[in-house]
């Protein structure tokens, strides 16, 4: 099963669609399960909701064996943290799916660390499913323990 | 202001999505302290309820001018009310506002800026750096291009 999330916050019609029209290509031959958010496009290929309590989120992610999204740092962060394949589309300020373009740089860096797949628009997505089935994330060594830390021994400082 | 031998009164500040994700992967630093959380919409706050009450207080960026007023106007009555020690954020305007108007309040102030910021820190991270205690950023190259700035890793 493929995961397609695109947030809760906004709408994401160009994703939604696209992924849809895939289906009608023939470009994915596997079952696929959406949360669409606030998107007001109803895909006719796959099921989907606008959203999922934290749990069900979690099972579905888990179930699957690649993960399509937006490239919202939740997202891209909880595909890291359960190793899965990532196929990001970051959302535009032009086509007012965003406040600004944030969601183009953070998916070329970690694209380019090999975290995540990215593909820049619509016409990058097929390219981007058919990678996506054979792709490995490369895994990342992050430090949150470590900058937990730095505040903490801040925190402390403060009460002495 | 700050209250010694005492646990501290942090107050923890996010904008809904990313930003809240990246604040959550800080927790075990105010673990031991009382804290209290300002998010910007309904949505995320299960995900804040365990840290204390949630205030919400809507959405808000440089471009809509009349709604930063409201949402700064919520902002500055809760930190009047709770007079925290401590704010934590990782943005974004929300976490701006709060940030200065607790610094005026005399807290201190912890920014972590968020990973998305890749070649340059946020506006509101910008601003925030002139009066921040603690300052991080995600990505060594911005440690080198700003003063004041420490780089100890990602959080994601």
């Amino acid at each position: 099963m493929i995961f397609l999330t695109v947030g809760t916050l906004f709408p994401f019609d160009r994703l939604v669609r696209a992924i849809d029209e895939a289906f009608d290509k023939g470009l994915i031959d596997e079952e696929l399960f959406a949360q669409i958010g606030e998107s007001s496009y109803k895909p006719r290929n796959f099921e989907s909701v606008a959203s999922l309590a934290k749990g069900l989120f979690d099972e579905r992610l888990k179930q699957a064996s690649g993960v399509i999204g937006h490239a919202g740092v939740g997202t891209i962060a909880i595909a890291i943290d359960n190793n899965k394949p990532l196929l990001v589309m970051p959302r535009l300020r032009k086509h007012n799916e965003h406040v600004n373009d944030h969601q183009v740089a953070i998916a070329r860096k970690f694209s380019e660390l090999g975290h995540i797949l990215v593909a820049d628009d619509v016409e990058d997505l097929p390219d981007g499913i058919r990678r996506l089935k054979n792709f490995v994330p490369k895994e990342r060594i992050a430090a949150p323990s470590t900058v937990a830390d730095r505040i903490r021994r801040f925190l402390n400082s403060l009460r002495d | 202001m700050v209250r010694s031998a005492e646990n501290l009164r942090i107050c923890l500040v996010a904008s809904a999505g990313g930003h809240t994700t990246q604040l959550l992967k800080l927790a075990d630093s105010w673990s031991g302290h009382e804290t209290f959380c300002i998010t910007t919409t309904e949505v995320v706050k299960v995900k804040l309820q365990k840290y204390g009450k949630v205030y919400t207080v809507g959405e808000c960026n440089r471009e809509h001018p009349l709604r930063v007023i409201r949402v700064a106007t919520k902002c500055i009555s809760v930190i009047t009310r709770e007079r925290p020690d401590v704010v934590i954020s990782t943005g974004a305007a929300v976490g701006c506002i709060t940030c200065f108007w607790g610094w005026l309040s005399g807290a201190k102030v912890v920014w972590l800026d968020s990973i998305t910021n890749v070649d340059r820190i946020s506006l509101s991270g910008r601003m925030v750096r002139y009066i921040a205690d603690v300052f991080l950023v995600q990505w060594p190259e911005l440690a080198k291009k700003y003063s004041n700035v420490e780089y100890l890793g990602a959080v994601i």
